[in-house]
């Protein structure tokens, strides 16, 4: 496979996930505005999902129709939805003949979709959770119909690459934003609640409860979306699932490349693996979070060194 | 109800071919066809049309624009009536193209080696010379089979006696065999059965025609020659149509920069390293493709590709440096070449054209400029044009100051009417006017050319240029068995 054409669909990998990703974050902290009247704001994310200066932050933190407009469809926000799924497009469009005519067309379906400006914007106003709702719903589109339609090559290959990549790095990210937020807040009353927030950004709620029952612990909850093998949004499957992904790639590799490759990926599964954060120590499980973090922008980087031809 | 209500509305346009109607009604070839719509409620034609347009959106059937830093979607516009072609008239057309590109082929076999065409004064020298896309690089070159035209698109027009003449010879890298692809998709999805019903031939094996043609011109010490279809890239307005025949013959869709030359090999980059190329579908113009040689700010092409290619490591179609023979100046001579290299009387006519550089016809196109139409000779796109029934006194002595400065660049035709053909406007059949570009495939074995192609249709009410840049649309063709 062409190594523009590797990169690119790794890219589109990426986008599709941080998409997912993103809309399930937004959503749940929509949800969770409208539980939370005294001190609630959308700074947090408007950081993570945008490039607004703090003082315009300010200007529309407590203003939900604002933040989700910015954050879903503002086209001068790089990072916003409608942004990432013109990219994703972009990425397809440059790579047509490497995945199949379905998922072209569902992404191109999607894009219409979002781009179609003033309907969405007024739907959003209207009612935010339908259509965050039915943008997940497209990204899920998506999602099953790579699996379904794609041939088992490496263009598969490196589409799960992608995907299975963002998703570590999102469920680390999210993870420490939410923990920390926890850890911030002297009054733990809300302990409880602010976990199911994390659960739900991760799309993880229904699991725990069938799992843990209705406790909620900070530890059962870490033990979730860090460990899990069979949860798919933990740290631990994302990572498994990328080194099996890698592994497919051996008879199309040059072999310096892939032990090279295979070292890095196989040494972060294993430090997620045994490594125990402790759920009461704020530093510990910010030092193992902001590792794994690391070096899973290690293993970006060297597919770029030594797959993509990027040095 | 008023059942002929589609087709009453419709007014014959006088003094041209219309490709439907005769003044005694219907013709033969689209009875069928007009029997099947001729009940139909307006409103379901329109919901055909539609379909056909959100077909083509949710396909990605589109070029974008870019303007002001933000991209636009467009559609190239789809009428959905069909343009019907008899198995005579096809029959005439497909002899009369295989005729042509032959000459034109050993034309250029000739141009570019011994040329006895000049030697011989068939055609005068510094008009060769004088041309742009003449390449020296070219001469002396051993191209594979001596193929130059491996894919053509020569343009037909119907003139008010209904035979049909060559507008152009397109031999470079002619565009738009997706759309012929596409429509005839789009069509058998909103006319269930009619195709079958009116026994139109198939333009399927498009695809397969020209892997088949690539592949034989790989290395034959190579078993399995690499392919690959090299792009612009995705801001190229044909975009859609290079990743439409990457797919369709399965070969990889490659950009400049995924190619590499090494010692007078190309090679591409790949996830496992470098991988040999063996042949090469070219879509990106002789200016463009090898910085070295030609343009040297141009990052389109690959540094060295064309040692390569001259050294015979790598085919590339169609070969560099076929301009030459399809400057709208050297298009007079067609006539000519046929005669001279294959002693045969041209199957299909030229229009009548004057070459400017010539006293007598420029001083007849002068007196006679409101009846012309005058072309520079190395634009095209219908650009560079001027209509002189239509033009104003201030664009006519423009052109003329540039005709006296540079009279090597223009040629002048008799403003020819277009043949016209009924299209779905508004809710009711409107005459428009159309041409007809099929393609041609020049492969070891011969040449093949599809039944059908692009017929191309100017959607302006009254206009004659049909290119898509132009406010241009298309329809499917449809060849009878």
């Amino acid at each position: 496979m062409l190594s523009r054409v590797a990169n690119t669909i790794y890219w589109l990998g990426r986008y599709m996930e941080r998409t997912n990703g993103m809309l399930q974050v937004i959503l749940t902290q929509y949800i969770s505005s409208q539980d939370d009247i005294s001190n609630f704001t959308w700074g947090p994310l408007l950081k993570m999902y945008g490039e607004l200066s703090d003082e315009e932050i300010n200007k529309i933190e407590g203003s939900s129709s604002e933040a989700l407009k910015y954050m879903l469809l503002n086209p001068s926000n790089s990072a916003s939805t409608l942004n990432n799924i013109i990219y994703s497009r972009e990425n397809a469009r440059g790579i047509q003949d490497h995945i199949s005519k379905e998922v072209w067309q569902c992404l191109n379906d999607f894009y219409h979709f979002i781009r179609d400006g003033n309907k969405i914007k007024e739907d959003t106003l209207a009612d935010p959770v339908s259509t965050i709702d039915q943008l997940i719903r497209n990204g899920l589109l998506f999602t099953g119909t790579v699996d379904n339609t794609m041939v088992r090559g490496e263009g598969f290959t490196f589409i799960n690459i992608g995907k299975f990549l963002e998703r570590a790095i999102h469920t680390s990210d999210i993870t420490r934003i939410k923990m920390n937020e926890l850890y911030n807040d002297k009054n733990d009353t809300f302990d409880s609640m602010k976990l199911r927030y994390l659960l739900n950004s991760l799309f993880g709620f229904e699991v725990y409860l069938k799992t843990y029952k209705g406790t909620f612990t900070k530890k059962n909850v870490l033990d979730l979306v860090l460990y899990n093998p069979n949860f798919p949004h933990s740290i631990l499957y994302s990572v498994e699932r990328l080194y099996k992904y890698f592994c497919r790639l051996r008879p199309e590799s040059l072999p310096e490349n892939y032990e090279h490759m295979e070292f890095l990926i196989g040494k972060t599964m294993n430090n997620v693996k045994y490594t125990l954060a402790n759920e009461n120590d704020s530093k510990s499980l910010n030092a193992f979070l902001s590792q794994t973090r690391l070096e899973l922008f290690d293993i970006s980087n060297a597919f770029n060194k030594y797959y993509f031809g990027n040095t | 109800m008023n059942t002929n209500s589609i087709l009453e509305s419709y007014r014959l346009p006088s003094n041209v071919w219309d490709e439907m109607f005769t003044d005694q009604g219907v013709r033969t070839s689209y009875k069928n066809f007009v029997s099947a719509i001729v009940d139909m409620p307006p409103a379901e034609m329109t919901h055909k049309a539609e379909i056909a347009k959100k077909l083509f959106m949710s396909q990605g059937i589109t070029f974008t624009v870019y303007s002001s830093g933000e991209g636009i979607e467009k559609i190239f516009p789809f009428d959905i009536i069909p343009r019907i072609i008899t198995g005579e008239e096809w029959t005439l057309i497909e002899a009369g193209l295989k005729q042509r590109l032959k000459a034109l082929n050993i034309f250029l076999k000739d141009i570019y080696h011994k040329q006895f065409i000049l030697h011989d004064g068939i055609i005068p020298s510094h008009l060769i010379y004088s041309c742009p896309n003449f390449l020296r690089e070219m001469m002396n070159v051993d191209v594979p089979f001596d193929i130059y035209t491996h894919v053509s698109g020569v343009d037909l027009i119907r003139d008010d006696d209904g035979k049909f003449y060559v507008l152009e010879d397109n031999l470079r890298t002619p565009s738009g065999v997706s759309y012929m692809l596409e429509n005839r998709s789009i069509t058998f999805r909103i006319f269930p059965d009619l195709l079958p019903k009116n026994n139109v031939r198939t333009v399927k094996e498009y695809p397969d025609l020209l892997y088949k043609n690539l592949l034989a011109l790989g290395n034959r010490q190579r078993s399995n020659p690499t392919v690959v279809l090299l792009s612009p890239g995705i801001y190229n307005s044909a975009y859609f149509e290079h990743t439409t025949l990457a797919r369709l013959m399965g070969i990889e869709l490659v950009e400049g920069r995924d190619l590499i030359v090494n010692n007078n090999f190309v090679y591409m980059k790949t996830t496992k390293g470098l991988q040999q190329v063996d042949v090469i579908y070219r879509r990106v113009d002789d200016e463009f493709i090898d910085p070295l040689v030609f343009r040297p700010e141009s990052i389109l092409g690959v540094s060295g590709l064309y040692w390569a290619y001259r050294k015979g490591n790598v085919a590339i179609v169609n070969a560099m440096g076929n301009g030459v023979a399809d400057d709208k100046a050297i298009y007079t001579y067609v006539p000519d070449m046929i005669r001279y290299y294959l002693n045969e009387e041209p199957i299909l006519k030229n229009i009548p054209t004057y070459r400017l550089a010539d006293e007598d016809s420029k001083k007849y196109v002068f007196e006679n400029i409101h009846k012309m139409v005058v072309k520079r000779t190395n634009e095209s796109g219908g650009y560079g044009m001027l209509m002189g029934n239509t033009a104003n006194d201030h664009e006519i002595q423009n052109f003329k100051n540039a005709i006296d400065a540079e009279p090597r660049n223009f040629i002048a035709q008799p403003i020819i009417s277009l043949s016209s053909t009924p299209c779905y406007i508004n809710g009711i059949l409107q005459p428009r006017r159309v041409d007809l570009r099929p393609f041609a495939l020049f492969g070891p074995e011969g040449i093949n050319i599809v039944p059908g192609g692009l017929t191309r249709v100017a959607l302006k009410e009254g206009s004659m240029i049909v290119n898509s840049s132009q406010g241009g649309g298309s329809k499917d063709t449809w060849v009878l068995a």
